[in-house]
Protein backbone atom coordinates (compact mmCIF):
# COMPACT_ATOMS: atom_id res chain seq x y z
CA UNK A 1 0.00 0.00 0.00
CA UNK A 2 1.27 3.46 -0.77
CA UNK A 3 1.42 5.58 2.37
CA UNK A 4 3.84 8.17 1.02
CA UNK A 5 4.70 9.21 -2.53
CA UNK A 6 7.92 10.73 -3.80
CA UNK A 7 6.69 14.24 -3.29
CA UNK A 8 5.86 13.48 0.38
CA UNK A 9 9.30 11.98 0.87
CA UNK A 10 10.96 15.02 -0.70
CA UNK A 11 9.01 17.15 1.78
CA UNK A 12 10.13 15.00 4.72
CA UNK A 13 13.74 15.19 3.51
CA UNK A 14 13.53 18.95 3.49
CA UNK A 15 11.98 18.99 6.96
CA UNK A 16 14.63 16.72 8.51
CA UNK A 17 17.37 18.65 6.72
CA UNK A 18 18.81 15.83 4.66
CA UNK A 19 19.71 16.57 1.04
CA UNK A 20 18.53 13.76 -1.25
CA UNK A 21 18.78 13.14 -4.98
CA UNK A 22 15.71 12.07 -7.00
CA UNK A 23 17.15 8.58 -7.12
CA UNK A 24 17.57 8.45 -3.34
CA UNK A 25 14.05 9.76 -2.87
CA UNK A 26 12.67 7.02 -5.12
CA UNK A 27 14.42 4.29 -3.15
CA UNK A 28 13.50 5.84 0.20
CA UNK A 29 9.86 5.98 -0.89
CA UNK A 30 9.85 2.22 -1.51
CA UNK A 31 11.61 1.51 1.81
CA UNK A 32 9.31 3.72 3.85
CA UNK A 33 6.17 2.25 2.30
CA UNK A 34 7.40 -1.26 3.09
CA UNK A 35 8.24 -0.38 6.66
CA UNK A 36 4.97 1.48 7.23
CA UNK A 37 3.12 -1.58 5.87
CA UNK A 38 4.80 -3.68 8.55
CA UNK A 39 3.45 -1.32 11.23
CA UNK A 40 -0.13 -2.26 10.39
CA UNK A 41 -0.79 -4.32 13.57
CA UNK A 42 -0.63 -1.14 15.62
CA UNK A 43 -3.61 0.27 13.71
CA UNK A 44 -5.69 -2.89 14.12
CA UNK A 45 -5.99 -2.92 17.91
CA UNK A 46 -9.07 -1.94 19.80
CA UNK A 47 -7.47 0.58 22.11
CA UNK A 48 -10.53 2.47 23.26
CA UNK A 49 -10.14 3.47 26.89
CA UNK A 50 -6.46 2.42 27.06
CA UNK A 51 -4.24 5.13 28.52
CA UNK A 52 -0.91 5.65 26.76
CA UNK A 53 2.40 4.96 28.52
CA UNK A 54 4.94 7.44 27.28
CA UNK A 55 7.71 6.26 29.54
CA UNK A 56 8.57 3.05 31.44
CA UNK A 57 9.01 5.01 34.65
CA UNK A 58 5.75 6.83 34.83
CA UNK A 59 5.89 8.68 38.09
CA UNK A 60 8.85 10.96 37.43
CA UNK A 61 7.94 14.61 37.68
CA UNK A 62 10.25 17.57 37.29
CA UNK A 63 13.43 16.97 39.24
CA UNK A 64 15.15 20.11 40.47
CA UNK A 65 18.55 20.65 42.02
CA UNK A 66 19.84 23.53 44.08
CA UNK A 67 20.84 26.44 41.87
CA UNK A 68 24.52 26.34 42.75
CA UNK A 69 27.49 27.33 40.63
CA UNK A 70 29.27 24.20 39.46
CA UNK A 71 32.22 23.53 37.25
CA UNK A 72 31.24 22.95 33.63
CA UNK A 73 32.88 23.07 30.20
CA UNK A 74 35.12 26.04 29.55
CA UNK A 75 34.47 27.97 26.36
CA UNK A 76 37.61 26.41 24.92
CA UNK A 77 36.44 22.84 25.59
CA UNK A 78 32.95 23.59 24.27
CA UNK A 79 34.51 24.71 20.98
CA UNK A 80 36.93 21.80 20.65
CA UNK A 81 34.69 19.75 18.37
CA UNK A 82 33.45 22.58 16.18
CA UNK A 83 34.53 22.36 12.55
CA UNK A 84 34.83 26.12 12.30
CA UNK A 85 35.33 28.68 15.03
CA UNK A 86 36.48 32.26 15.28
CA UNK A 87 37.21 34.52 18.25
CA UNK A 88 35.81 32.04 20.73
CA UNK A 89 32.56 31.50 18.81
CA UNK A 90 31.08 28.91 16.48
CA UNK A 91 31.46 30.08 12.89
CA UNK A 92 28.59 29.49 10.45
CA UNK A 93 27.72 30.74 6.97
CA UNK A 94 25.90 34.05 7.09
CA UNK A 95 22.15 33.65 7.51
CA UNK A 96 21.20 37.17 6.53
CA UNK A 97 22.16 39.30 3.55
CA UNK A 98 24.84 38.26 1.04
CA UNK A 99 24.95 34.50 0.56
CA UNK A 100 22.27 34.01 3.16
CA UNK A 101 19.25 33.91 0.90
CA UNK A 102 16.90 31.05 1.65
CA UNK B 1 46.11 -18.56 28.45
CA UNK B 2 45.31 -15.16 29.91
CA UNK B 3 42.79 -14.55 27.16
CA UNK B 4 40.61 -17.38 28.44
CA UNK B 5 40.43 -16.03 31.97
CA UNK B 6 37.26 -14.61 33.37
CA UNK B 7 37.22 -11.36 35.28
CA UNK B 8 37.16 -13.25 38.58
CA UNK B 9 40.11 -15.44 37.56
CA UNK B 10 42.09 -12.35 36.57
CA UNK B 11 41.39 -10.78 39.93
CA UNK B 12 42.62 -13.90 41.70
CA UNK B 13 45.72 -13.99 39.49
CA UNK B 14 46.54 -10.38 40.33
CA UNK B 15 46.01 -10.97 44.06
CA UNK B 16 48.17 -14.11 44.00
CA UNK B 17 50.82 -12.17 42.05
CA UNK B 18 50.74 -14.75 39.27
CA UNK B 19 51.09 -11.76 36.97
CA UNK B 20 51.14 -8.01 37.38
CA UNK B 21 48.50 -5.65 36.10
CA UNK B 22 51.06 -4.22 33.66
CA UNK B 23 51.83 -7.71 32.35
CA UNK B 24 48.13 -8.39 31.93
CA UNK B 25 47.67 -5.15 30.00
CA UNK B 26 50.63 -5.87 27.71
CA UNK B 27 49.28 -9.37 27.10
CA UNK B 28 45.81 -7.95 26.41
CA UNK B 29 47.05 -5.55 23.73
CA UNK B 30 49.34 -8.17 22.20
CA UNK B 31 46.35 -10.50 21.95
CA UNK B 32 44.10 -7.79 20.51
CA UNK B 33 46.70 -6.93 17.89
CA UNK B 34 46.57 -10.54 16.70
CA UNK B 35 42.88 -11.40 17.16
CA UNK B 36 41.36 -8.13 16.02
CA UNK B 37 42.93 -8.45 12.56
CA UNK B 38 40.17 -10.91 11.78
CA UNK B 39 37.40 -9.84 14.19
CA UNK B 40 37.52 -6.03 13.89
CA UNK B 41 35.76 -5.37 17.17
CA UNK B 42 37.83 -2.34 18.16
CA UNK B 43 37.66 1.14 16.66
CA UNK B 44 40.21 2.69 19.01
CA UNK B 45 42.65 1.41 21.62
CA UNK B 46 43.57 3.33 24.77
CA UNK B 47 46.95 1.78 25.53
CA UNK B 48 48.48 4.80 27.29
CA UNK B 49 45.57 5.21 29.68
CA UNK B 50 45.54 1.45 30.25
CA UNK B 51 49.22 1.29 31.19
CA UNK B 52 48.87 4.30 33.43
CA UNK B 53 46.00 2.66 35.32
CA UNK B 54 47.90 -0.63 35.44
CA UNK B 55 50.81 1.09 37.21
CA UNK B 56 48.42 2.40 39.85
CA UNK B 57 46.97 -1.09 40.30
CA UNK B 58 50.45 -2.62 40.57
CA UNK B 59 51.42 -0.03 43.18
CA UNK B 60 48.32 -0.93 45.17
CA UNK B 61 49.25 -4.61 45.03
CA UNK B 62 52.76 -3.79 46.28
CA UNK B 63 51.41 -1.61 49.06
CA UNK B 64 48.72 -4.08 50.05
CA UNK B 65 45.88 -1.69 49.21
CA UNK B 66 44.50 -3.65 46.24
CA UNK B 67 41.15 -4.19 47.94
CA UNK B 68 40.63 -0.45 48.16
CA UNK B 69 41.04 -0.10 44.38
CA UNK B 70 37.55 -1.40 43.72
CA UNK B 71 35.77 -4.49 42.44
CA UNK B 72 37.17 -4.16 38.91
CA UNK B 73 40.77 -3.37 39.90
CA UNK B 74 43.11 -4.37 37.10
CA UNK B 75 40.34 -5.79 34.89
CA UNK B 76 40.54 -4.88 31.17
CA UNK B 77 37.20 -3.41 30.09
CA UNK B 78 36.17 -1.97 26.71
CA UNK B 79 33.20 0.20 25.77
CA UNK B 80 30.71 0.47 22.96
CA UNK B 81 31.59 3.48 20.85
CA UNK B 82 28.44 5.37 21.80
CA UNK B 83 29.87 5.88 25.31
CA UNK B 84 31.91 8.98 25.97
CA UNK B 85 35.35 8.43 27.46
CA UNK B 86 37.33 11.63 27.92
CA UNK B 87 39.91 12.10 25.19
CA UNK B 88 38.78 9.19 22.99
CA UNK B 89 36.85 9.34 19.76
CA UNK B 90 33.19 8.53 20.31
CA UNK B 91 31.96 7.89 16.79
CA UNK B 92 28.81 5.76 17.15
CA UNK B 93 30.38 4.09 14.08
CA UNK B 94 29.16 7.04 12.01
CA UNK B 95 30.90 9.43 9.67
CA UNK B 96 28.83 12.06 11.45
CA UNK B 97 31.04 11.68 14.53
CA UNK B 98 34.24 10.36 12.92
CA UNK B 99 36.30 13.25 14.31
CA UNK B 100 34.41 13.84 17.55
CA UNK B 101 36.60 13.61 20.64
CA UNK B 102 34.83 13.20 23.99
CA UNK B 103 35.21 16.20 26.28
CA UNK B 104 33.84 14.15 29.20
CA UNK B 105 33.19 10.61 30.39
CA UNK B 106 29.84 8.79 30.55
CA UNK B 107 28.71 7.79 34.04
CA UNK B 108 28.63 4.04 33.24
CA UNK B 109 32.22 4.22 31.97
CA UNK B 110 33.35 6.37 34.90
CA UNK B 111 31.87 3.89 37.39
CA UNK B 112 33.99 1.07 35.96
CA UNK B 113 37.07 3.32 36.13
CA UNK B 114 36.21 4.30 39.70
CA UNK B 115 36.22 0.58 40.50
CA UNK B 116 39.75 0.26 39.11
CA UNK B 117 38.96 -1.07 35.62
CA UNK B 118 41.61 -0.74 32.90
CA UNK B 119 40.20 1.07 29.85
CA UNK B 120 41.20 -0.90 26.75
CA UNK B 121 39.32 0.88 23.99
CA UNK B 122 36.14 1.54 22.06
CA UNK B 123 34.05 -1.03 20.25
CA UNK B 124 32.34 -1.20 16.88
CA UNK B 125 28.55 -1.06 16.55
CA UNK B 126 25.80 -0.49 14.05
CA UNK B 127 25.73 3.19 13.15
CA UNK B 128 24.00 5.04 15.99
CA UNK B 129 22.89 1.56 17.18
CA UNK B 130 20.47 1.19 14.26
CA UNK B 131 20.85 -2.43 13.30
CA UNK B 132 21.13 -6.06 14.32
CA UNK B 133 24.36 -7.10 12.61
CA UNK B 134 27.04 -4.37 13.05
CA UNK B 135 27.16 -4.26 9.23
CA UNK B 136 25.92 -0.66 9.19
CA UNK B 137 29.09 0.62 10.88
CA UNK B 138 30.68 3.31 8.73
CA UNK B 139 34.06 1.81 9.62
CA UNK B 140 33.49 -1.76 8.44
CA UNK B 141 31.63 -4.72 9.90
CA UNK B 142 32.73 -6.80 12.89
CA UNK B 143 33.02 -10.56 12.31
CA UNK B 144 31.58 -13.27 14.51
CA UNK B 145 34.51 -15.00 16.28
CA UNK B 146 32.75 -18.37 15.92
CA UNK B 147 32.58 -18.04 12.13
CA UNK B 148 34.23 -15.03 10.55
CA UNK B 149 31.89 -15.14 7.55
CA UNK B 150 28.96 -14.42 9.86
CA UNK B 151 27.76 -11.32 11.67
CA UNK B 152 28.24 -10.93 15.44
CA UNK B 153 24.73 -9.52 15.79
CA UNK B 154 24.10 -5.96 16.78
CA UNK B 155 24.00 -3.25 17.47
CA UNK B 156 26.57 -3.99 20.21
CA UNK B 157 28.40 -6.45 17.92
CA UNK B 158 31.87 -5.23 18.86
CA UNK B 159 31.09 -5.57 22.57
CA UNK B 160 29.97 -9.20 22.12
CA UNK B 161 32.75 -10.21 19.70
CA UNK B 162 35.51 -8.75 21.90
CA UNK B 163 34.41 -10.96 24.80
CA UNK B 164 33.73 -14.04 22.64
CA UNK B 165 37.23 -13.87 21.16
CA UNK B 166 38.83 -13.50 24.58
CA UNK B 167 40.27 -10.06 23.84
CA UNK B 168 38.76 -8.68 27.06
CA UNK B 169 36.75 -10.42 29.80
CA UNK B 170 34.18 -7.63 30.06
CA UNK B 171 32.60 -4.93 27.93
CA UNK B 172 29.67 -2.55 28.10
CA UNK B 173 26.97 -2.23 25.46
CA UNK B 174 23.58 -0.62 25.11
CA UNK B 175 20.20 -2.14 24.27
CA UNK B 176 17.22 -0.32 22.78
CA UNK B 177 15.39 -3.27 21.20
CA UNK B 178 17.77 -6.21 21.68
CA UNK B 179 21.16 -4.68 20.97
CA UNK B 180 22.89 -6.36 23.93
CA UNK B 181 20.97 -9.64 24.07
CA UNK B 182 20.96 -10.58 20.37
CA UNK B 183 24.74 -10.12 19.80
CA UNK B 184 25.41 -11.94 23.09
CA UNK B 185 23.35 -14.86 21.75
CA UNK B 186 25.08 -14.82 18.35
CA UNK B 187 28.54 -14.76 19.96
CA UNK B 188 27.86 -17.20 22.82
CA UNK B 189 28.47 -14.82 25.72
CA UNK B 190 26.37 -13.35 28.52
CA UNK B 191 24.68 -10.02 27.79
CA UNK B 192 22.40 -8.19 30.19
CA UNK B 193 19.86 -5.48 29.51
CA UNK B 194 19.01 -4.33 33.01
CA UNK B 195 15.64 -2.90 33.94
CA UNK B 196 15.19 0.62 32.56
CA UNK B 197 16.45 2.91 35.31
CA UNK B 198 19.09 0.58 36.79
CA UNK B 199 22.03 2.14 34.91
CA UNK B 200 22.61 5.82 34.09
CA UNK B 201 22.71 6.75 30.41
CA UNK B 202 24.45 10.07 30.98
CA UNK B 203 27.16 10.39 28.34
CA UNK B 204 25.80 7.58 26.16
CA UNK B 205 24.69 8.93 22.78
CA UNK B 206 20.89 8.71 22.85
CA UNK B 207 18.88 6.60 20.39
CA UNK B 208 15.46 5.91 21.91
CA UNK B 209 15.40 7.66 25.24
CA UNK B 210 12.41 5.77 26.67
CA UNK B 211 13.98 2.44 25.64
CA UNK B 212 17.80 2.73 25.92
CA UNK B 213 19.59 0.92 28.71
CA UNK B 214 23.29 0.17 29.29
CA UNK B 215 24.46 -3.28 30.36
CA UNK B 216 27.44 -5.62 30.58
CA UNK B 217 28.84 -8.48 28.50
CA UNK B 218 30.90 -11.20 30.19
CA UNK B 219 31.61 -14.93 30.06
CA UNK B 220 30.56 -15.91 33.58
CA UNK B 221 27.46 -15.05 35.56
CA UNK B 222 29.53 -13.91 38.52
CA UNK B 223 31.51 -11.55 36.26
CA UNK B 224 28.30 -10.12 34.83
CA UNK B 225 26.92 -9.62 38.34
CA UNK B 226 30.11 -7.84 39.46
CA UNK B 227 29.79 -5.51 36.48
CA UNK B 228 26.14 -4.87 37.34
CA UNK B 229 27.22 -3.92 40.86
CA UNK B 230 29.77 -1.51 39.41
CA UNK B 231 27.53 0.35 36.96
CA UNK B 232 24.09 0.32 38.61
CA UNK B 233 22.53 3.01 40.73
CA UNK B 234 21.34 6.57 40.83
CA UNK B 235 23.11 9.31 38.91
CA UNK B 236 21.91 12.88 39.36
CA UNK B 237 22.77 13.44 35.70
CA UNK B 238 20.17 10.91 34.45
CA UNK B 239 16.82 11.55 36.09
CA UNK B 240 15.54 8.10 35.06
CA UNK B 241 18.25 6.32 37.05
CA UNK B 242 17.02 4.85 40.31
CA UNK B 243 18.58 4.24 43.69
CA UNK B 244 19.68 0.60 43.51
CA UNK B 245 21.22 -1.11 46.50
CA UNK B 246 21.02 -4.68 45.19
CA UNK B 247 24.15 -6.83 45.39
CA UNK B 248 23.72 -8.79 42.16
CA UNK B 249 26.34 -11.35 43.19
CA UNK B 250 24.36 -12.34 46.27
CA UNK B 251 22.17 -15.38 45.84
CA UNK B 252 23.91 -16.76 42.76
CA UNK B 253 24.71 -19.94 44.65
CA UNK B 254 21.23 -20.24 46.14
CA UNK B 255 19.83 -22.44 43.41
CA UNK B 256 16.40 -22.14 41.85
CA UNK B 257 14.48 -24.69 43.85
CA UNK B 258 10.94 -23.41 44.34
CA UNK B 259 11.41 -20.56 41.88
CA UNK B 260 8.52 -20.22 39.47
CA UNK B 261 9.68 -19.95 35.88
CA UNK B 262 7.32 -18.81 33.15
CA UNK B 263 7.27 -20.08 29.59
CA UNK B 264 5.29 -18.49 26.77
CA UNK B 265 3.78 -21.16 24.49
CA UNK B 266 3.00 -18.57 21.79
CA UNK B 267 6.70 -17.64 21.56
CA UNK B 268 7.63 -21.28 20.98
CA UNK B 269 5.21 -21.48 18.06
CA UNK B 270 6.28 -18.14 16.57
CA UNK B 271 6.77 -18.04 12.83
CA UNK B 272 10.46 -17.82 11.99
CA UNK B 273 11.75 -19.52 15.15
CA UNK B 274 14.34 -22.06 13.99
CA UNK B 275 14.14 -25.68 15.13
CA UNK B 276 17.59 -25.63 16.73
CA UNK B 277 16.85 -22.55 18.85
CA UNK B 278 13.45 -23.94 19.81
CA UNK B 279 14.89 -27.26 20.92
CA UNK B 280 17.60 -25.49 22.94
CA UNK B 281 14.97 -23.46 24.77
CA UNK B 282 13.01 -26.66 25.43
CA UNK B 283 16.18 -28.31 26.73
CA UNK B 284 16.80 -25.35 29.07
CA UNK B 285 13.27 -25.60 30.41
CA UNK B 286 14.01 -29.22 31.34
CA UNK B 287 17.29 -28.18 32.99
CA UNK B 288 15.60 -25.66 35.26
CA UNK B 289 12.82 -28.13 35.99
CA UNK B 290 15.41 -30.74 36.98
CA UNK B 291 16.98 -28.23 39.36
CA UNK B 292 13.71 -27.89 41.21
CA UNK B 293 12.07 -24.89 39.58
CA UNK B 294 8.38 -24.97 38.87
CA UNK B 295 7.43 -24.33 35.23
CA UNK B 296 4.32 -22.23 34.68
CA UNK B 297 2.75 -21.46 31.32
CA UNK B 298 2.00 -17.77 30.92
CA UNK B 299 0.39 -15.65 28.26
CA UNK B 300 1.63 -12.33 26.90
CA UNK B 301 -1.31 -11.69 24.57
CA UNK B 302 -0.10 -8.34 23.30
CA UNK B 303 3.55 -9.25 22.78
CA UNK B 304 3.05 -9.67 19.04
CA UNK B 305 2.26 -5.97 18.79
CA UNK B 306 5.60 -5.06 20.37
CA UNK B 307 7.42 -5.24 17.06
CA UNK B 308 5.29 -2.66 15.31
CA UNK B 309 5.07 -0.51 18.46
CA UNK B 310 8.87 -0.50 18.60
CA UNK B 311 9.28 0.44 14.96
CA UNK B 312 7.00 3.37 15.66
CA UNK B 313 8.50 4.52 18.96
CA UNK B 314 12.18 3.85 18.17
CA UNK B 315 12.35 5.93 14.96
CA UNK B 316 10.25 8.72 16.51
CA UNK B 317 12.64 9.04 19.43
CA UNK B 318 15.68 8.65 17.14
CA UNK B 319 14.39 11.37 14.82
CA UNK B 320 14.15 13.68 17.80
CA UNK B 321 17.52 12.69 19.29
CA UNK B 322 19.39 13.00 15.98
CA UNK B 323 18.09 16.49 15.32
CA UNK B 324 21.02 17.76 17.42
CA UNK B 325 23.53 16.98 14.67
CA UNK B 326 23.64 20.40 13.08
CA UNK B 327 27.27 20.43 11.80
CA UNK B 328 28.01 23.50 13.91
CA UNK B 329 28.85 22.56 17.49
CA UNK B 330 30.23 19.09 16.73
CA UNK B 331 29.85 16.43 14.11
CA UNK B 332 30.49 16.36 10.38
CA UNK B 333 30.38 19.66 8.49
CA UNK B 334 30.24 19.48 4.74
CA UNK B 335 32.61 22.21 3.61
CA UNK B 336 32.16 24.96 1.05
CA UNK B 337 28.54 25.99 1.53
CA UNK B 338 27.78 29.68 1.50
CA UNK B 339 24.39 29.39 3.18
CA UNK B 340 23.31 27.69 6.36
CA UNK B 341 20.50 25.62 4.82
CA UNK B 342 22.85 23.88 2.41
CA UNK B 343 25.39 23.29 5.15
CA UNK B 344 22.70 21.59 7.27
CA UNK B 345 21.27 19.54 4.42
CA UNK B 346 24.53 18.28 2.95
CA UNK B 347 26.25 17.71 6.29
CA UNK B 348 23.38 15.52 7.48
CA UNK B 349 23.08 13.78 4.10
CA UNK B 350 26.75 12.82 4.05
CA UNK B 351 27.24 12.36 7.79
CA UNK B 352 24.41 9.89 8.35
CA UNK B 353 24.43 6.44 6.76
CA UNK B 354 21.49 4.87 4.96
CA UNK B 355 19.77 3.23 7.93
CA UNK B 356 20.12 6.37 10.07
CA UNK B 357 18.59 8.46 7.28
CA UNK B 358 15.77 5.92 6.91
CA UNK B 359 14.91 5.99 10.62
CA UNK B 360 15.08 9.78 10.85
CA UNK B 361 12.67 10.08 7.92
CA UNK B 362 10.36 7.38 9.24
CA UNK B 363 10.24 9.06 12.65
CA UNK B 364 9.50 12.42 11.12
CA UNK B 365 6.67 10.93 9.07
CA UNK B 366 5.17 9.07 12.04
CA UNK B 367 5.10 12.21 14.16
CA UNK B 368 3.54 14.38 11.48
CA UNK B 369 0.04 15.78 11.85
CA UNK B 370 -2.66 13.18 11.14
CA UNK B 371 -0.16 10.31 11.16
CA UNK B 372 0.65 10.76 14.86
CA UNK B 373 -2.86 9.64 15.83
CA UNK B 374 -2.72 6.63 13.56
CA UNK B 375 0.62 5.18 14.75
CA UNK B 376 2.43 7.03 17.53
CA UNK B 377 -0.40 7.41 20.03
CA UNK B 378 -1.66 3.82 19.54
CA UNK B 379 1.93 2.58 19.97
CA UNK B 380 2.05 4.27 23.38
CA UNK B 381 -1.31 2.68 24.24
CA UNK B 382 0.02 -0.71 23.15
CA UNK B 383 2.94 -0.07 25.49
CA UNK B 384 0.44 0.09 28.34
CA UNK B 385 -1.03 -3.30 27.32
CA UNK B 386 2.41 -4.94 27.00
CA UNK B 387 3.47 -3.54 30.37
CA UNK B 388 0.27 -4.88 31.94
CA UNK B 389 0.89 -8.29 30.32
CA UNK B 390 4.30 -8.52 31.97
CA UNK B 391 2.96 -7.21 35.30
CA UNK B 392 0.27 -9.89 35.44
CA UNK B 393 2.69 -12.60 34.27
CA UNK B 394 5.09 -11.66 37.03
CA UNK B 395 2.34 -12.06 39.60
CA UNK B 396 2.62 -15.77 38.80
CA UNK B 397 6.34 -16.25 38.06
CA UNK B 398 9.78 -14.99 39.15
CA UNK B 399 11.44 -15.18 35.75
CA UNK B 400 10.48 -15.99 32.16
CA UNK B 401 12.46 -18.17 29.73
CA UNK B 402 12.19 -17.36 26.02
CA UNK B 403 14.29 -17.41 22.87
CA UNK B 404 16.64 -14.44 22.31
CA UNK B 405 16.90 -14.42 18.53
CA UNK B 406 14.85 -16.64 16.24
CA UNK B 407 18.00 -18.21 14.75
CA UNK B 408 21.77 -18.36 15.12
CA UNK B 409 24.17 -15.87 13.52
CA UNK B 410 23.50 -15.19 9.85
CA UNK B 411 26.01 -14.64 7.06
CA UNK B 412 27.38 -11.21 6.26
CA UNK B 413 25.15 -9.61 3.66
CA UNK B 414 22.53 -12.36 3.98
CA UNK B 415 19.75 -10.03 5.14
CA UNK B 416 19.46 -6.94 2.97
CA UNK B 417 15.79 -6.07 3.46
CA UNK B 418 15.43 -3.72 6.47
CA UNK B 419 12.02 -5.13 7.47
CA UNK B 420 13.48 -8.65 7.55
CA UNK B 421 16.47 -7.47 9.61
CA UNK B 422 14.04 -6.02 12.15
CA UNK B 423 12.72 -9.56 12.83
CA UNK B 424 16.01 -10.37 14.59
CA UNK B 425 14.58 -8.56 17.60
CA UNK B 426 11.12 -10.19 17.65
CA UNK B 427 11.64 -11.79 21.09
CA UNK B 428 13.62 -9.00 22.73
CA UNK B 429 11.72 -5.84 21.84
CA UNK B 430 8.72 -6.22 24.15
CA UNK B 431 11.07 -6.07 27.15
CA UNK B 432 12.37 -2.64 26.12
CA UNK B 433 8.80 -1.49 25.56
CA UNK B 434 7.79 -2.59 29.06
CA UNK B 435 11.12 -1.63 30.62
CA UNK B 436 11.89 -4.73 32.68
CA UNK B 437 15.17 -6.65 32.66
CA UNK B 438 16.26 -9.30 30.17
CA UNK B 439 19.49 -11.16 29.48
CA UNK B 440 20.96 -13.63 27.05
CA UNK B 441 22.55 -16.73 28.56
CA UNK B 442 24.69 -18.96 26.32
CA UNK B 443 23.59 -22.61 26.43
CA UNK B 444 25.85 -24.35 23.95
CA UNK B 445 25.71 -24.81 20.21
CA UNK B 446 22.76 -25.30 17.89
CA UNK B 447 22.31 -28.82 16.53
CA UNK B 448 22.01 -27.68 12.89
CA UNK B 449 24.46 -24.83 12.49
CA UNK B 450 26.92 -25.61 15.30
CA UNK B 451 26.78 -21.94 16.26
CA UNK B 452 26.11 -20.47 19.73
CA UNK B 453 22.54 -20.30 20.99
CA UNK B 454 21.38 -18.07 23.83
CA UNK B 455 18.22 -18.26 25.85
CA UNK B 456 16.56 -15.17 27.15
CA UNK B 457 15.85 -14.82 30.85
CA UNK B 458 13.39 -12.07 31.67
CA UNK B 459 12.99 -10.46 35.09
CA UNK B 460 10.30 -8.35 36.67
CA UNK B 461 11.17 -4.66 36.78
CA UNK B 462 13.93 -3.98 39.33
CA UNK B 463 14.23 -7.68 40.14
CA UNK B 464 17.18 -8.24 37.82
CA UNK B 465 18.72 -10.52 40.44
CA UNK B 466 16.05 -13.12 39.57
CA UNK B 467 17.34 -13.72 36.06
CA UNK B 468 20.93 -13.81 37.33
CA UNK B 469 19.95 -16.59 39.74
CA UNK B 470 18.46 -18.63 36.90
CA UNK B 471 21.52 -17.86 34.77
CA UNK B 472 23.75 -19.19 37.55
CA UNK B 473 21.69 -22.38 37.60
CA UNK B 474 22.13 -22.78 33.85
CA UNK B 475 25.86 -22.12 34.18
CA UNK B 476 26.10 -25.06 36.57
CA UNK B 477 24.75 -27.21 33.74
CA UNK B 478 26.43 -25.66 30.69
CA UNK B 479 29.62 -24.25 32.21
CA UNK B 480 31.21 -20.84 31.80
CA UNK B 481 30.91 -19.41 28.28
CA UNK B 482 33.87 -20.48 26.20
CA UNK B 483 36.10 -18.31 24.08
CA UNK B 484 35.43 -19.09 20.40
CA UNK B 485 37.64 -22.06 19.41
CA UNK B 486 39.71 -20.19 16.80
CA UNK B 487 40.80 -17.74 19.49
CA UNK B 488 41.75 -20.18 22.24
CA UNK B 489 45.52 -20.04 22.77
CA UNK B 490 45.70 -23.84 23.07
CA UNK B 491 43.70 -24.56 19.96
CA UNK B 492 45.88 -22.17 18.03
CA UNK B 493 49.09 -23.85 19.11
CA UNK B 494 47.64 -27.18 18.09
CA UNK B 495 46.60 -25.79 14.75
CA UNK B 496 49.82 -24.09 13.80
Amino acid sequence: MQHVNESDVAGIAQYVRIAMSDEEIAKMTVDLNNIIDSLAPITEYDLSGVEPTFHPIGDISNIMREDELKESFSQEVALENASRQEDGSFLIPSILGEGGDR
Amino acid sequence: MMNQMTLSQMRQGLLAKDFSSTELVHETFRNIEEADKSVHAFLELTEDAALETARVVDDSITMGTFDEMGILAGIPVAYKDNMNLLGTHTTCSSNMLANYVSPYTATCVQRTLDEGAIPIGKLNMDEFAFGSSTETSAFGATCNPWDLSRVPGGSSGGSAAAVASGMVPATLGSDTGGSIRQPAAFCGVIGIKPTYGVVSRYGVVAFGSSLDQVGPFARSVEDAAVLMNAISGHDPLDCTSQHISTDFTAGLADGIKDMKIGIVPAFMEAKGLSDEVKSKVEEVIEVVRSQGAQIVEIDLPNAQAAMSAYYVLGPCEAFSNLARFDSIRYGYMDPGHSNMDDQYDFSRAKGFGEEARRRIMLGSYLLSAGVYDKYYYPAQQVRTLITQDYASAFEKVDCIIAPVAPRTAFKMGEIADPSEMYLSDMFTISINIAGNGGMSMPVGLGSDTGLPVGVQLISPAFKDENMLKVAAALERQYGIAKVAPAFCADAKKGGE
